[in-house]
């Protein structure tokens, strides 16, 4: 009792005593009682339980979110790593804990720091979603001037900001992809350590990329101590980021402070993937130009030859675009050689996948599609010979605009049955309301397939997802499609392994581990042993991890 | 929930002096006078326009659909959580703290009210996690009679901003401040006289989590001392136990002699 701070309210009664002297203003009855009643109807009765499902009704939360909010809040003391799968919701998580501690009025100032690209979704999605009225950082508001503020890590520790937040005591710290914080010798990770914080959440879905250290490094933000001191831990567990497995101890320590849920153990299996491969025939026309093409050595690089190639299966109009950029640049030769091919290219009749998507489309019927490209030629094409069969489309980059992005979002959903994107736009946009994908070429990198698909089959996805793989058979497309995305059957399993092998292989890019094998090979017989050597490894590597992941975690 | 939401707004706008423009199956619709259009509107640009133009402005029309079922009119959709009632709820704690009210009495002859202080509070502990309480008491500032659930005993009793007729008040013997104070002190024995687990577990708490930190900062103790420091504070921040008592409303009220037995 004596550690115990009491405070009282000493000013009421004086106050009282004014209004007393001077006759008023005093409420009457009525409202006098409401606003007892207001009390009663929100004041909090027990220590425990989330009051924050009474105040959102209209959420359809997953049982695993509320496990999650309940254990970060009552056995953690707010002070949390969520590191659930991609897809899971640790946005819909974080927005629960943050308004369980706004209702039982214990957090007022707070700071939300998130990547740029995914500030607008933020705010959005604390606001529609939560009630929580977050905002965006505008210039010349101070920053104690917001109760709660959505910016990104590099405007906030930039002078003078940095500064002004760090003058601040803020009662809740939230910080989205926080595996960027995993090395402690970078500026991020001391701006956030120097947060004056009460309550504190990092998301993020790989709390491991590389090495064990990485997980100290984010505990200690949280609790500073709670796995040792930097040396004592690195000279307990080194580097190795196997032994979490095998040391039960320190994986109980971290699950104190760490919360992951897979889509294996959660209720969102309940939604399919259904994954098929389109495959597609080149005209004989189509053929005979993309052999040409192919066989074509000299002017260029196997590289540069590599991404034309691609381009043709992609579209007319990407590969014509940059083979003319090619030749009009002086200084490349062999205008003389390229010159017929981009002739013959300009007369080439529809591409077959493009024909083939009109198709798919029809038979899909009223459903909304998204299609993805690599190519911004392919865009403006597929959306003009989609037009001319009467089907609507929006155009998505990741050049637009925020403004312009949530403009043709809200196009695409109340307007137009298409949406063409390309790579860059898809990062960060949420269409849960579209469930039918077609990937018109495939990327190098599986993982960003994976992550064109978390567009749509996530959280809020209450039907079963369709995805179009669309490939033309005896192209480089092939090869990609059959050794990289059907052998290692990606889709299904190793997905959100891939991060981890890739790291346990050393392997820092995929995507330019296969360009490379592409450049360096001189046959196509040689490309296909070589990705395949690539894709035993991944797969053994991952029955490997697999086994590990099962004791990994919770 | 301590109210039912359709019957409460509608007290709530009448309340104000708001016409009721109709009310039927969970749909209630209001027309605001300017002080609640300026309370709940949140459009003092269009205010200050207005009166400097010197006109008089018009408020608008509020549509509340209590009755979630509905999906297909016009209007707010209202329910616990929602936030044009966390602003009603709000701009009530905010604006209704402080009343003196006389009990209406329909006599004949000289009565006389007596005062009592009324006050409602709202105790709330703080460790690792928090919880509140609430109070209503009553001070008869004659006798110094003191009543619990005061708000539940005043239900059921007409009051009125003025005296009614032939009726007096007695002057308080007992100062406002002073039976505030008395108030107080009962709540004081109250908090120390009961069992606070809950503090002793977040006490226990900080203890180890200071000794982490304290560890943590082992080899490099100069260094990083303002480091240690401000992680010391945010620990105490979060955990150190707190009592805070509040006031919720209160007032002084005047109440036929024969309230109490």
């Amino acid at each position: 009792m004596n550690n115990i701070e009491v405070s009282y309210d000493n000013n009421f009664i004086n106050d009282l005593q004014e209004k007393l002297d001077h006759d008023g203003p005093f409420s009457s009855w009525e409202l006098f009682k409401m606003a007892y009643d207001a009390e009663l109807t929100t004041f909090t009765k027990d220590f425990h339980g989330l009051r924050a499902l009474e105040f959102l009704p209209e959420m359809n939360f997953l049982p695993h979110q509320v496990q999650t909010a309940k254990q970060a809040i009552e056995e953690m003391n707010g002070r949390a790593i969520l590191a659930d799968e991609v897809g899971l919701g640790k946005t819909i998580e974080a927005g629960l804990i943050l308004k369980e501690y706004m209702i039982r009025g214990l957090a007022k100032k707070i700071l939300i720091l998130v990547p740029a690209s995914l500030v607008n979704q933020w705010v959005k999605e604390l606001n529609e979603k939560f009630y929580i009225p977050a905002a965006t950082f505008k210039k010349h508001y101070p920053w104690d001037s917001y109760d709660i503020i959505v910016t990104s890590i590099d405007t906030a520790k930039r002078s003078p900001h940095r500064e002004a937040i760090l003058d601040i005591n803020y009662d809740f710290v939230l910080i989205d992809e926080a595996h960027k914080l995993k090395n402690h010798k970078t500026k991020n990770y001391a701006f956030v350590r120097a947060l004056k914080k009460k309550y504190c959440l990092l998301l993020t879905a790989t709390p491991v990329q590389n090495q064990l250290i990485e997980i100290f490094n984010l505990v200690s933000i949280l609790k500073p101590g709670h796995l040792g001191n930097y040396e004592s831990f690195l000279e307990k567990y080194g580097k190795d980021r196997k032994k979490i497995n095998q040391d039960t101890y320190l994986k109980q320590l971290v699950q104190k402070v760490m919360v992951r849920n897979t889509r294996k153990d959660t209720s969102l299996n309940t939604t399919k993937r259904n994954i098929e491969t389109v495959w597609v025939d080149f005209t004989d026309e189509e053929y005979e130009v993309y052999n040409e093409l192919d066989k074509t050595f000299q002017p260029f690089s196997s590289f540069s030859k590599i991404t034309f190639l691609r381009e043709l299966c992609s579209s007319r109009e990407a590969c014509y675009l940059s083979l003319q950029k090619f030749v009009n640049n002086e200084e490349h030769h062999g205008r003389e050689i390229l010159q017929p091919i981009i002739e013959r290219i300009g007369q080439l009749p529809h591409h077959a996948k493009a024909q083939k998507v009109v198709e798919l489309i029809k038979e899909i019927g009223d459903e909304k599609v998204i299609i993805f490209t690599e190519y911004r030629a392919s865009q403006l094409y597929l959306q003009w010979i989609l037009q001319q069969h009467g089907i609507t489309s929006v155009p998505f980059r990741g050049g637009f605009k925020r403004g312009k992005k949530d403009w043709m979002k809200q196009l695409f959903k109340d307007r137009a049955q298409v949406l063409i994107a390309t790579e860059a736009g898809g990062e960060g946009i949420n269409l849960q309301f579209c469930n039918y994908m077609i990937n018109y070429d495939l990327p190098w990198n599986p993982m960003r397939l994976e992550q064109r698909i978390g567009r749509i089959h996530r959280y809020g996805q209450e039907k079963d997802v369709h995805i179009y793989n669309f490939a033309i058979r005896n192209t480089l497309e092939e090869h990609i499609m059959k050794l990289l995305y059907e052998k290692i059957a990606l889709f299904e399993k190793v997905i959100g392994h891939l991060d981890d092998i890739l790291a346990e292989l050393k392997i820092d890019s995929f995507e330019e581990e296969i360009q490379s094998i592409m450049k360096e090979s001189s046959s196509t017989g040689e490309i296909k042993i070589k990705l395949d050597n690539l894709t035993s490894i991944i797969q053994n590597t991952h029955q490997n991890t697999m086994t590990e992941e099962s004791q990994y975690g919770n | 929930m301590a109210i039912e939401l359709h019957s409460f707004l509608k007290d709530y706008f009448t309340a104000h002096h708001c016409e009721i423009i109709s009310n039927q199956d969970g749909v209630l619709q209001i027309q605001l006078n300017e002080k609640m259009d300026r309370a709940l509107m949140n459009r003092p640009f269009y205010w200050h326009y207005i009166k400097n133009m010197g006109r008089e402005g018009d408020p608008m029309q509020l549509t509340l659909i209590t009755n979630q079922e509905i999906q297909d009119l016009k209007g707010e959709r209202i329910h616990f959580g929602s936030p044009r009632l966390q602003q009603i709820l709000n701009h009530l704690k905010e604006n209704e703290r402080f009343t003196r009210l006389f009990q209406v009495v329909q006599a004949n002859q000289n009565t006389a009210l007596h005062p009592w202080l009324v006050v409602n509070l709202k105790i709330s502990y703080i460790g690792k996690h928090k919880k509140d309480e609430i109070f209503s008491i009553g001070l008869n500032l004659i006798n110094g009679v003191m009543k619990t659930e005061m708000m539940d005993a005043l239900h059921g009793i007409e009051f009125g901003m003025k005296i009614s007729d032939f009726c007096y008040t007695i002057t308080p013997i007992i100062k406002p401040q002073s039976g505030y104070k008395r108030i107080l002190s009962v709540i004081d024995q109250y908090i120390s006289d009961l069992d606070h687990d809950w503090a002793k577990e977040s006490l226990e708490t900080l203890e180890n989590e200071m000794e982490l930190l304290k560890h943590f900062y082992e080899d490099e103790w100069d260094e990083e001392i303002d480091q240690m420091e401000k992680e010391l504070q945010d620990l105490k921040e979060r955990y150190h136990p707190k009592i805070q008592v509040n006031i919720v409303n209160g007032g002084i009220f005047y109440l036929n002699g024969n309230f109490i037995n």
